[in-house]
């Protein structure tokens, strides 16, 4: 049974548009003791993220007298794919992709703020439909934020690839493994980019429009990453105000008193 | 288990609050009671069976607590030439995220992951506990049954959340209908049959004399199988009903306590892990017992500590038992009225 990739009327094979991308669901929820976590789904894509730090580090050999160090560990569960593989932590694919999100992450972090500290990110991915990557960038980037570490800019991270010539965004691994492909992350405000991915081979004309079109898709991305962070901002706000207690009418309450000049 | 790191002062605080009369605790519980359990089955979509468990999870800020991930994967085996064995095996994994043990180094965290492991490996691959309708073609191709379970973040109380969330993705478990299918190859008609009355007594002739529709006898010799197009996944794991149930006994002589938090669990130094296994027609049966700790204690205390955990376990059975009855309701019940409205 072949499955159409994109059919004559313009249809992909889970029922999207060309550019259009896949639900995103975002949790913001605490989980443990983590300073910061985020779940993430880009469709059937689901990625757990928990960002603990700055905090004293683990191994004093890593740190870094003037900056913080970023620590990333990925955790991919057996039963994330279709077909159960026990990945060790030092598997190669993992690894490298820890190692990508540590590279994406490095300028964007104000890692200067916080000297001989370390930052961990673990991420777990919980469930895998394509775009791996691209979920797990996305969800450091709520973490870290929600985790309160001060970063230079979101970063927003999408993938692409192109089908006879029509480029194609945000792809599952139905087309991940028939469509050559990139990830690009960028930096919604200043329009910088920080990740650029291919691992097959693409012809150069195809991989500029990709590109241009990601860093379009990255600032949608962006609006939504940017309304869940608010929501969860505001009810902390919330909770915060009611926890002091409303001051009511002629109730004396204990404030700064702004001493009159006598 | 790993435990949080504990002052003195604050250890014989605990102690003896959990020793006066009334104990207090610090969440202000009794010594039997359970933080609330959470459990939601069917959260993996990709496998055969999944149960996400938690707890202890603050119900305002949604936060906090154990939480257990569990999942089950069947997958095909080769009995004569791979690893499988006759009527299937069960491996049991558990993983632990380093989210969920912040403060250990990952060698600490491989042997803590380990110990986990190897408790519910030994627990529920026992013979004792082995499905009956894991096999697919005798001597030729069974079910291998992963159940890989993945501790997310840990507030204490990590092995009765495992084995709740096993048991539960177990439960949930549900194994492809498969129909044994052999091929034989069409023969060609004697010819010498139109010719006379004696005919040829053919060793083979009482196999052709047989109807096509009678299957009975293909399991035996069939070579391969298939899987006919059913509405459901599948049928359910057989004897599911006598998954044991894990309760961790934290001793501090004379009294014991039930679910314990991390500050808890650094202050009592023996702690009794105890799985009963509850089958419907049998007397109730203990599956695994582990005594852990620096501690010592005497037998007749041993045996009144087994009466105890016995009792536990079975009012945590019941309870997880309805919750799984409605678990089944809510998705396969409900699901199937809804679909009918429509």
């Amino acid at each position: 049974m072949v499955v159409e990739i994109l059919n004559d009327g313009g249809y992909r094979s889970d029922g999207r548009r060309q550019y259009e991308l896949r639900d995103i669901t975002i949790e913001l929820s605490q989980q443990g003791t983590a300073d910061g976590s985020a779940t993430l789904n880009h469709g059937l894509t689901q990625v757990l993220v928990s960002v603990f730090g700055p905090r004293e580090a683990k191994m004093r050999s890593q740190t870094m007298h003037d900056r913080a160090n970023i620590n990333v560990e990925v955790n991919v569960l057996p039963f994330s794919t279709g077909e159960r593989r026990k990945r060790s932590r030092a598997d190669r694919r993992i690894l490298e992709l820890a190692s990508t999100i540590k590279a994406t992450f490095e300028p964007v972090v104000q890692t200067a703020l916080y000297p001989r500290s370390q930052i961990d990110i673990y991420v777990q991915v919980l469930q895998q439909d394509g775009g791996l990557l691209q979920a797990c960038i996305n969800a450091t980037t709520l973490a870290l934020a929600a985790a309160g570490i001060p970063l230079l800019d979101f970063v927003c991270a999408v993938s692409g690839g192109v089908h006879a010539a029509a480029p194609l965004l945000d792809l599952t691994t139905l087309e991940e493994n028939d469509l050559p492909h990139a990830t690009v992350a960028v930096m919604p405000r200043t329009r910088r980019v920080t990740l650029v991915t291919l691992e097959t081979r693409l012809h150069v004309d195809r991989f500029a429009e990709i590109f241009q079109l990601a860093c379009d898709a990255g600032q949608v991305i962006h609006k939504e990453m940017k309304r869940a962070l608010r929501e969860r901002t505001t009810a902390l706000v919330d909770a915060l105000g009611s926890g002091l207690g409303r001051p009511t009418g002629n109730d004396m309450v204990d404030r700064d008193m702004i001493m009159e000049e006598t | 288990m790993a435990s949080t790191s504990i002052s003195k002062a604050e250890r014989s605080y605990i102690q003896t609050s959990l020793q006066g009369s009334p104990p207090l605790r610090a969440d202000g519980r009794s010594l039997l009671d359970f933080r609330t359990v959470l459990l939601e089955t069917g959260v993996a979509p990709l496998a055969n069976g999944s149960a996400k468990l938690n707890i202890g999870k603050s119900p305002h800020e949604g936060g906090g607590g154990t939480e257990v991930l569990a999942a089950v994967k069947l997958e095909v085996e080769d009995v004569e030439h791979g690893e499988g064995v006759d009527g299937g095996r069960i491996v049991c994994s558990v993983l632990c995220s380093p989210s969920a043990y912040p403060h250990l180094s990952s060698n600490a965290l491989d042997e803590l992951q380990y110990d986990l492991t190897t408790l519910l490996h030994q627990t529920l691959a026992h013979p004792s506990l082995h499905p009956p309708n894991l096999g697919i073609l005798p001597h030729k191709k069974a079910w291998l049954l992963s159940l890989d379970a993945a501790v997310l973040t840990d507030a204490g109380n990590v092995v009765d959340a495992l084995f709740m969330a096993a048991r539960a993705a177990l439960w949930d478990t549900k194994v492809p209908r498969t129909r044994a299918v052999q091929y034989r190859a069409r023969r060609a008609a004697p010819a010498t049959g139109h010719e006379g009355a004696d005919m040829d007594v053919d060793p083979d002739q009482d196999q052709e004399a047989r109807s096509g529709f009678d299957t009975r006898d293909m399991v035996r010799t069939a070579a391969d199988f298939e899987l006919p197009d059913y509405w459901d996944e599948g049928e359910v794991l057989g004897g599911r009903r006598n998954w044991p149930v894990a309760v961790t006994l934290n001793i501090i002589p004379p009294l014991h306590f039930l679910d314990a938090t991390p500050p808890e669990e650094a202050s009592t130094s023996l702690r009794l892990i105890l799985a009963f296994s509850f089958p419907s027609n049998s007397p109730s049966s203990l599956q695994a017992m582990r005594l852990l700790g620096p501690a010592e204690l005497a037998l007749p205390q041993i045996k009144s500590l087994l009466a105890d955990g016995e009792r536990h376990a079975q009012e945590l059975f019941a309870a997880l038992e309805a919750k799984l009855q409605d678990e089944d309701v809510r998705r396969n019940v409900k699901a199937r009225t809804r679909f009918a409205v429509r």
